[in-house]
């Protein structure tokens, strides 16, 4: 029977190929401005989270990045958002962090995306370990097992330990490309 | 076109219990420790692969004299693919907090044992409405496993069942609940549990 | 060398602290399915690692030069699993005329490689992470060996098991997963490692 020739073979794999291709180009098509929004969403979320008392938000783009500065309802500027990201232990971890320029603090952080473990790792969203970085001001920050005598150490997570560092270095690194735009703070 | 409807029931039952994936058959197992963390996670990731899997059961056992025999697995693994893409992006764009917490383990569906193993073993020698029948049992007979291991372990995991606090202050989470070791451990008493009930049925 | 230390870190990290097996759950099906021999096993994990490396490679460059180049991410699973049910055919084809013995000991598990959902995971995990092409192969490389150590492990152990006194219900499946709980367990103390 000719059925399982070889031209059968190309020509049931081709159209099977193709007509996924089709579809998939449809749904990607329909569902990608859903997806936009959920993440458009989050984002607004998160700088109003970082940057207290936020009534409107400017983007700017500098050295190519995009950083998100902020207005009260006066129109003075709160500070800036950036969103900084990297690698943690299972995944990349999305990072917004609310910086005050004058004072060279951080106001707050919010963690918008990430693939941690759950009960371990994951509580890097949890109030306790980002008061860590409430009203810090800037430095080396150092990870410490024992709750923190300094002001420039970061307690981790029981546990937790790379998902703590890298969510620090994640932190740093996005201080220092906010400062290198900003003109290192007055 | 004569439905046997007993027949039916029987493929419909067969997944719950007799020939259920995780307890007897013992496929689909990576998503079964992996996202059973939670009670909801377990559900979802049920559903969602309950979903691809009678979606390729259906177009499958309508297609399957199209395909000829020596492309069939790499045929159906296309069609598969395409029906997980499909919930991944559906879910991302609908319902985003399921999507993040399931993360990789949706397009994992893709490589998951019981799907592909369906089809060749029921869909592509069975009439359609006895594959829908067949995927219906696994499903539901893979979801509820799912859900009863992502129930156990949340609670003494966390104290908590579907994200609703059950155990107060005084209770200390058992964390190894959550980890790799508790999901071992727990579906290996699970299944050791379910051997016994069975044997007791005898 | 700074680049070499983190690949170095990169490897001994995937092998030992974020275990494919043990810490991420991936390849539990030939986990339990293939590891009642050491030495089938062992091959197993060899054939595994060897699709894994070219895996990761492989879908790197697809990745990067196809799916983004071209705005394709949708298309992103299938190509994927396109890619490596082709070099499991590859590699089964390789066996065969290198090592019919081999062939013949591996039987249907060769095949059923490409279901394992370690190797998919691996593809899905290198851009997450995003890591550079050779960050990626080691990371493959690495993957591989971490899944032959567990599933080298376990069979070792399920060997011993053979003859030790099980209770009836816990027979086969059962103590397998409670003798890989405690091996997770096991790797977990590895998490501190690399923390100087």
């Amino acid at each position: 029977m000719e059925k399982n020739s070889k031209r059968n073979l190309i020509i049931t794999l081709a159209t099977i190929g193709i007509i996924s291709a089709l579809v998939l180009t449809f749904v990607y098509e329909w569902t990608t401005p859903y997806i936009e929004a959920n993440q458009a969403k989050a984002q607004k979320q998160a700088i109003n989270e970082v940057l207290p008392n936020v009534e409107e938000v400017e983007e700017v783009e500098k050295n190519g990045n995009i950083f998100y500065e902020g207005y009260d309802a006066n129109g003075n500027q709160i500070g800036v958002a950036f969103q900084n990201s990297g690698g943690g232990y299972n995944g990349m971890i999305e990072v917004m962090i609310g910086v005050d320029l004058k004072d060279n603090k951080i106001y707050k952080i919010s963690v918008l995306n990430h693939q941690e473990t759950p009960g371990l790792g994951a509580r890097i969203t949890e109030p306790e370990f980002k008061s860590n970085f409430e009203n810090k001001n800037f430095g080396d920050y150092q990870v410490v097992k024992t709750p923190p005598k300094k002001e420039t150490e970061v307690q981790a997570i029981a546990g937790a330990t790379i998902s703590s560092d890298s969510m620090t270095e994640i932190i740093e690194e996005g201080l220092d490309i906010v400062t290198s735009a900003y003109g290192g703070g007055n | 076109m004569s439905i046997d409807f007993k027949e039916l029931i029987k493929d419909f039952t067969n997944g719950l219990w007799a020939e259920n994936p995780i307890i007897r058959l013992v496929i689909g197992m990576c998503p079964t420790l992996a996202v059973t963390n939670t009670a909801s996670n377990g559900l979802a990731m049920g559903l969602a692969t309950s979903f691809v899997l009678i979606m390729s059961e259906i177009v499958i056992s309508i297609i399957k004299k199209l395909i000829p025999a020596n492309v069939r697995i790499p045929s159906y693994i296309l069609i598969i693919a395409t029906f997980v893409t499909f919930t991944d992006y559906f879910l991302k764009a609908f319902f985003p907090g399921i999507a993040a917490s399931l993360s990789i383990f949706i397009p994992l569906i893709v490589v998951n044992c019981l799907i592909l193993g369906r089809q060749e073993a029921f869909a592509s020698k069975n009439p359609t409405h006895r594959a829908i029948a067949d995927g219906l049992g696994m499903g539901i007979g893979f979801t509820w496993v799912l859900t009863l291991l992502g129930m156990i372990r949340e609670l003494f995991g966390m104290g908590s069942m579907f994200g609703f606090q059950l155990l107060g202050e005084w209770y200390r989470p058992m964390v190894i609940m959550v980890l790799p070791a508790g999901a071992f451990i727990t579906l290996g008493i699970l299944v050791g549990i379910m051997n016994q009930i069975s044997r007791e049925g005898k | 060398m700074e680049e070499f230390n983190q690949i170095l870190l990169l490897f001994i990290s995937t092998v030992l602290i974020n275990n494919f097996v043990l810490i991420r759950f991936l390849g539990i099906c030939p986990f339990l399915g293939v590891s009642k021999q050491v030495e089938t096993a062992f091959s197993m994990g060899l054939a595994t690692t060897f699709v894994m490396t070219l895996t990761a490679g492989a879908t790197w460059l697809i990745n990067t030069f196809i799916l983004e180049a071209l705005n394709l991410p949708f298309l992103q699973y299938v190509s994927f699993i396109i890619v490596i049910a082709s070099l499991v055919q590859f590699v089964e084809m390789f066996i065969k005329k290198t090592s019919p013995v081999l062939y013949k000991a591996l039987g249907i598990f060769l095949p059923l490689i490409t279901t394992n959902c370690a190797i998919m995971g691996l593809a899905l995990l290198i851009p997450l992470n995003g890591y550079s092409f050779i960050a990626s192969v080691v990371f493959g490389f690495g993957a591989g060996v971490g899944f032959t150590l567990a599933i080298v492990l376990i069979a070792g152990l399920r060997e011993k098991l053979e003859f030790g006194d099980v209770p009836e219900v816990l027979k086969g499946v059962p103590v397998t997963l409670i003798v890989a709980g405690i091996m997770a367990m096991a790797f977990m103390g590895f998490s501190g490692l690399i923390s100087m």
